[in-house]
């Protein structure tokens, strides 16, 4: 090209622009020390001797310089990272400054460009500064307009690098937080907890799903709306005063919605300076809660009242025997002496079945489940019931379907279930009666009737005799002993065995129960 | 109030006519021995239903009640109907309970100022020997 070389002393009119400020910007030669990294710079330029000039000026200000002649040779330099600017002649053999300015953008690099050139005309002033390049600086220049210039570049650059960084950082901490926003709101929103909250005037500003159901309302019908106004008259009303003026930063509870109980709380948040900037309430139903607690003060009274009755009686056996009641003639005492003996023994079987109880309340059973064949269990059941069997004239029959597959369950589990229906299908039975165990397979189960000719069960006690100490109380149930745990330990063991029991009964008219166990 | 039968009895004590309500038999069957071989008329019911039908007809001095029977609240209904009944106003009630003392106030969710309008005289906790009851009976009959 035609351009002359950088000629010190030759005129050196200012660049358009912002060119003029590159003057007045600091001495040249300290941007590049301020820098940690010296800046690095690209000198594109066909002609040999401009090449070398710049890239010599540049160098001896302690800036790295590479230079390449053409675009497609400046190009293959920017392949690499690493260039901070690039100085660009208008005129290259294959492409011009502002074309090969247009491929140096499409590759993504952040570079500061500046424009040199010989052909300096508003027209491509204009051109080069609505395509965004930085600089424009006509030929021919002196060496400190084109120190200046860099300089300027450099420090632009490191301008530019903080705003991008700075504006990274904004967008990633405005993404950060509208994220945590989101998870928060879906965080309360899934609580099972009802959780409402006011500003500091008293105005609704959150209220999640749980609160919404109690209040029968949708988020956007509460919302913003004053909390006196949304609750009065409703299950909450009571909750108006302590919300809109507690005693305390922090009031517990307790409030009944319906069948439902529900532990209150109502907390007051602050700012660091201390005011206050609105309220919490929330709602945690305590329903199962103190259901549980209560059945389970019923079942330690009733344990209690079970363990004490039968050493009333003895004790006071004792006593009478110790007191001489009825003279001295030993004889005199022994039926009470021999009742005695009977409730110490029905004493240590409720023991041993309060241990079988709580071992069916484990979630898994001692031992593992094993593969077992039904017959010879439901033989040695009612074998252990030999004795009564005879003393009241019961026949025991056993019909167990031929090719009956093993069931699945550990055998402790599945002999404690047998035992105990086989006792009660002899305990309740008539003196003549009897009992019947049979056993098929029905689908994917093998099912054991266990069944009597016995009392049977009234109807609206069906469901009752499953529940632990449960004992019909009838003329015909005086005198048998029992702990009342017996059926509450089979259905437990049954369905923790993947089974479920069912129960067919009338008065008088004799009892099935069903085992269903996996097959 | 002065003629023990065999010679167990203090000498300022009965004969009474004791009713015990008890669901259970042997218990029944011990206060039985125990208090008849001191001279007194000993009545056992074992259920509610029985000491409902056999306070028609008995003016007992004192009658123990035991608190579980059918229910576990049994003894307090039994005796708020029973002191309904003009002739049992001032006979003194002594409830039985393994755990009354403990939980006494728990019976008032069954119906306000349950414990009060039982007007029962004496909780006793069980078990509870011939003697303790007699001790609790002389007390309360003296």
């Amino acid at each position: 090209m035609s351009d002359p070389a950088a000629k010190p002393g030759t005129e050196a009119p200012a660049a358009p622009g912002s060119a003029g400020t590159a003057a007045a910007a600091p001495g040249p030669g300290t941007e590049p020390a301020a820098a940690a990294a010296p800046a690095r710079i690209l000198v594109v330029d066909d002609e040999y001797g401009v090449r070398s000039a710049v890239a010599q000026i540049l160098e001896l200000e302690g800036y790295e310089v590479a230079s390449a002649a053409s675009g497609e040779e400046a190009l293959a330099l920017l392949a690499s990272p690493g260039f901070d600017i690039a100085l660009l002649d208008y005129r290259l053999p294959d492409t011009d400054g502002l074309a090969l300015h247009k491929d140096i953008l499409a590759t993504g690099r952040q570079i500061m460009t500046c424009m040199i050139t010989a052909y300096a005309d508003i027209d491509l002033a204009c051109a080069a500064t609505f395509q965004g390049i930085d600089f424009f600086l006509p030929k021919p220049f002196m060496p400190d307009d084109l120190l200046n210039v860099v300089a300027t570049l450099v420090k632009r650059r490191q301008a530019r690098a903080e705003e991008e960084r700075l504006r990274r950082e904004h967008e990633a901490s405005l993404l950060a937080l509208a994220e945590e926003k989101s998870q928060t709101h879906s965080l309360i929103s899934s609580l099972r907890d009802a959780v409402l909250v006011i500003n500091q005037t008293g105005d609704v500003v959150l209220a999640n799903q749980a609160m919404t159901a109690l209040l029968e309302s949708t988020e956007p019908e509460v919302l913003r709306r004053p909390v006196a106004g949304l609750l009065r008259g409703g299950p909450l009303a009571s909750l108006i005063d302590t919300l809109e003026s507690p005693a305390k930063d922090r009031t517990i509870g307790q409030l009944s919605i319906g069948e439902r109980d529900f532990m209150t709380s109502i907390v007051t948040f602050r700012a660091e300076d201390g005011s206050a900037l609105g309220r919490i309430l929330t709602l945690s139903d305590i329903s199962q809660v103190r259901r549980l607690a209560m059945e389970k003060e019923k079942f330690i009274r009733t344990m209690v009242h079970e363990l004490k009755s039968p050493l009333g009686a003895v004790r006071s056996i004792i006593e009478v025997t110790t007191d001489k009641s009825m003279g001295d003639d030993l004889e005199a005492y022994l039926p009470l002496l021999r009742r005695a003996e009977t409730r110490i023994d029905d004493l240590v079987q409720l023991i041993s079945d309060l241990l079988s109880l709580s071992k069916s309340e484990q979630a898994k059973a001692a031992s593992e489940p094993q593969l077992l064949e039904v017959a010879p269990l439901v033989e040695a059941a009612l074998a252990g019931q030999a004795e009564h069997l005879a003393a009241r004239g019961i026949t025991a029959s056993v019909q167990v379907e031929p090719g009956l597959p093993p069931v699945l369950a550990p055998i402790e589990d599945l002999e404690l279930i047998l035992n105990n229906l086989a006792g009660n299908a002899v305990k309740y039975n008539r003196v003549g009666g009897s009992v019947t165990i049979s056993a098929r397979h029905e689908g994917e189960w093998v099912r054991i009737d266990v069944e009597d000719t016995g009392i049977g069960i009234a109807a609206e006690n069906v469901d009752q005799v499953f529940t632990e100490f449960f004992r019909e109380k009838r003329p015909e149930t005086k005198g048998l002993e029992g702990s009342g745990l017996g059926l509450s330990i089979v259905k437990r063991l049954t369905e923790r065995a993947g089974g479920r029991l069912q129960l067919a009964s009338g008065l008088g008219e004799g009892s099935v129960f069903s085992v269903f166990l996996p097959a | 109030m002065s003629d023990p039968a065999n010679g167990h009895g203090s000498a300022d004590s009965g004969p009474w006519t004791m009713l015990f309500v008890d669901d259970d038999t042997d218990f029944l069957a011990a206060q039985e021995a125990f208090f008849g071989s001191r001279g007194h008329k000993v009545v056992t019911a074992d259920s509610s239903a029985d000491a409902l039908e056999i306070l028609e007809a008995l003016n007992p001095d004192i009658v123990f009640l035991d608190l579980m029977m059918e229910r576990y609240d049994s003894g307090f209904r039994l005796a708020h109907e029973l002191r309904k009944r003009e002739h049992l106003k001032d006979v003194p009630f002594v409830m039985l309970s393994g755990v009354a003392r403990e939980t006494g106030e728990r019976f008032d969710q069954e119906g306000k100022g349950l414990l009060s309008w039982t007007k029962l005289d004496r909780f006793v906790d069980k078990p509870a020997t011939g003697r303790q009851l007699l001790a609790v009976a002389e007390e309360l009959l003296s």
